[in-house]
């Protein structure tokens, strides 16, 4: 099998699922439905490891495959082909989406056993699995904007899935609709592509980038519109309000979708189009900017949330800002490695968090949770290889993609020292909220009505289709670092490096001080947590006013409340009083009454009298034909 | 071409034409009216009928025969209303049935 046909096989293998579970209804038993969809990613996961080793297999120079099936639109001068591209940046994000897919997916079949409309959420999963290949696998922008807009689509159905309840809709519309600014700021990025390359095949824009770079505005607009279209689609400052809503959806869904994949295509999206932001430096800075400012708050914010997975969900976010600062400064390959261990520890944590709400019948709050790790140490064990690899613990594998991160920073000038502050402060925040997830919910033994609530249930973790995968997610949290130590071992940048060069390359006494303050801080963090939370021997701080405005999540809805939705709602009212009622209401009312009335006058001619109508027949025949008869 | 003038085939149907008019409009009994009618229709015919000959063109002959088909249609149902009348012992008089008044 070719580089190109393996990219082809991965791509289609879960639509092809999509199309069997739509058209197989009822045909197919619930399990049958969930390992169809498992097998098709994982049938895609082989096909992008196949496709990986042959681009290993190749010269450097001669990685980037571009196949196009056919002419998928055309419009005047423009082609635009079903093209896609298997480059190194492809293959590696197609390893991460079929193999950590793969296992959510099997990991689902466990969960969603008591769901009575299991056929519809693999349907969905199978078809944001493809959605997400084909962004990744397109070979032009106007393709990547299809999958772009696709898994907005399928986040929104699966946020959504549970359509019952009020909440989940609400949270499903929110990320909709934040996700549609995206995509349209995108759109108009493509057209002042097209306007000003005539094409939007990637190898043919990037080519053109030094000359429109000529024209400062054009390249910062263009570069703008798809920074929004990555704001919104990774959750960053300030379009970031929609992700922790988005925990209304089944937990496999978060892991998926809201941790592993979609929210880090803004990263993907960055790097693949780093010629076009090279020549935008401000517009970069400002994607690492904030990216640092998001990493930050949402560590603030995660300090005092109480629903489990809101607290993983502000992680996941503060995680994206580290991606976001990498790609901001141009320390493009560490972005993409982080993105990658990320969605290791990240879909760990939400799946053993999973296996804690599958045994308690979906309780999320942590209040009710308390001890849980004494019923569960599976669970505990798991979760904990999740925390420390999220907060960087050596040799766990976010160890080694963060501190590249930080460390880029300090060769990134002064603005990049500001950064690295930022980063190395999130370090504290993250050993911080981590661990006060973990001491509440899984330390010591559980109170009496937290006992209750497990062995009434199921009184056991889960089935071994849910371990499983939890099993292997943590050693992938623990291994996936050591593919790169820098200065050492640097596989991923050397992988990387030729799609999308680095501006940054931080020496060995920046690595080295860069992680000896992160770790250090991660492990004060966790210390800090750990008198609080876990020995109790430090009361929690009470600050009231800073309590409030973290649990307002520094009023970013409220903001938007007076911002756009007061507006919106003052606006409409006006017209619905001033223009609906009176202009729009009122003129149809007039036209029913006028016609109406006139009909009233008219009907006096109706009579009821037979003969008189024929009179009037008659009269009028007598007069056409004197009339006529006249004429000649 | 043989045979009188079509002036008078159409002086005729004039007559025939103002006979029924007149009967539909001054009498009262229905069956009197559909009769009527009838007679306005066959005026009708008649000058369609002689006009066509005239022309040499058979397209009048066939509207002619339309005519009679929409006539007999038309008897069948006015009979029928007027039976349905009769038999709800309404009196059979066009002045008196004027529920239709607007």
């Amino acid at each position: 099998m070719t580089v190109v046909t393996a990219g082809w096989v991965c791509l289609l293998s879960p639509l092809a699922a999509v199309a069997l579970l739509v058209l197989g209804g009822n045909w197919l038993t619930r399990r049958q439905a969930a390992w169809l969809s498992t097998l098709s990613t994982a049938v895609s996961f082989g096909a992008a490891l196949v496709a990986f080793f042959g681009i290993l297999g190749e010269d450097v120079d001669q990685r980037a495959h571009y196949s196009t099936a056919w002419t998928w639109l055309s419009a005047g001068q423009y082609d635009f082909g079903l093209q896609i591209l298997v480059d190194q940046l492809a293959v590696f994000q197609m390893l991460v989406i079929s193999g950590i897919g793969a296992l959510i997916v099997w990991y689902a079949v466990g969960y969603m056993d008591e769901s009575d409309e299991e056929r519809r959420f693999f349907a969905y999963m199978s078809l944001f699995v493809f959605s997400m290949l084909l962004l990744v696998e397109s070979g032009n922008f106007l393709l990547l904007l299809a999958g772009w807009g696709m898994v907005g689509l399928c986040s929104y159905l699966l946020i959504g899935y549970d359509h019952h309840r009020p909440a989940a809709i609400a949270a499903a519309k929110k990320a909709f609709i934040m996700n549609a600014f995206g995509d349209a700021t995108v759109v108009l990025a493509l057209f002042l592509l097209v306007q000003h390359t005539g094409t939007l095949q990637y190898s043919q824009v990037f080519a053109q980038a030094q000359s429109l770079g000529q024209n400062g505005w054009v390249i910062n607009l263009i570069a703008l519109g798809l920074l929004g279209g990555a704001l919104a689609k990774s959750a960053q400052i300030p379009i970031h309000t929609w992700l922790p809503d988005a925990m209304e959806g089944p937990t496999p869904v978060s892991a998926l979708i809201h941790a592993a994949t979609m929210v880090t295509a803004g990263v993907y999206l960055i790097v693949r189009t780093s010629p076009l932001f090279e020549q935008a430096p401000t517009v970069q800075d400002l994607a690492a900017g904030l990216g640092a400012a998001t990493l930050l708050v949402a560590g603030l914010v995660a300090l005092v949330q109480t629903d489990i997975k809101r607290v993983i969900a502000y992680s996941t976010m503060s995680q994206i800002g580290y991606m976001f600062l990498a790609v901001g400064i141009g320390a493009y390959a560490d972005g993409m490695f982080h993105l990658m261990t990320h969605a290791f520890f990240k879909a760990l944590l939400f799946l053993s968090a999973g296996i804690v709400i599958h045994a308690l019948a979906g309780e999320q709050a942590m209040g009710r949770m308390r001890g849980i790790g004494g019923l569960m140490p599976y669970a505990k064990w798991t979760f904990l290889v999740g925390s420390l690899s999220l907060v960087g613990i050596p040799p766990f594998a976010g160890f080694f993609s963060k501190d590249d991160i930080i460390a880029s920073a300090l060769d990134g000038g002064d603005y990049g020292y500001v950064l690295w502050l930022a980063g190395i402060a999130g370090a504290f925040l993250t050993g911080l909220y981590t661990f006060r997830l973990y001491f509440m919910v899984f330390r010591g033994q559980p109170e009496p009505a937290v006992r209750a609530a497990y062995h009434s249930h199921h009184g056991r973790e889960g089935p071994w289709t849910m371990l499983l995968p939890v099993g292997v997610l943590a050693i992938g949290a623990v291994v996936s670092g050591w593919v790169q130590f820098d200065d050492l071992w640097d596989r991923v940048s050397e992988f990387l490096d030729p799609v999308a060069p680095p501006l940054v390359t931080p020496s060995a006494t920046q690595d080295a001080v860069t992680s000896v303050c992160a770790v250090g801080l991660g492990l004060i963090g966790i210390g800090v947590a750990w008198a609080i939370y876990g020995s109790r021997r430090m009361a929690v701080p009470k600050v009231p006013a800073v309590a409030r405005v973290l649990e307002h999540k520094l009023y970013f809805d409220e903001l938007y409340h007076w911002l756009f939705e007061r507006p919106a709602d003052l606006v409409s009212r006006g017209l619905y009083a001033f223009v609906e009622l009176p202009l729009v209401a009122g003129s149809l009312q007039a036209v029913g009454l006028t016609t109406r009335e006139a009909a009233e006058g008219v009907s006096e001619v109706q009579t009821g009298f037979v003969r008189s109508y024929v009179l009037a027949f008659t009269a009028a025949v007598g007069v056409l034909a004197i009339v006529f008869i006249a004429a000649h | 071409m043989s045979g009188p003038n079509v002036v008078w085939y159409l002086c005729v149907a004039a007559g025939l034409f103002s006979i029924g008019a007149l009967g539909v409009l001054l009498r009262r009994s229905p069956l009197i009216v559909l009769l009527s009618l009838e007679i306005m229709l066959n005026g009708g015919n008649l000058a369609l009928i002689a006009l066509a000959r005239q022309q040499g063109n058979a397209d009048g002959q066939i509207f002619a025969l339309a005519v009679m088909a929409v006539a007999a249609s038309e008897v069948v149902v006015g009979l029928g209303l007027i039976v349905a009348i009769g038999r709800r012992r309404l009196a059979l008089d066009v002045d008196q049935l004027t529920r239709l008044r607007g």
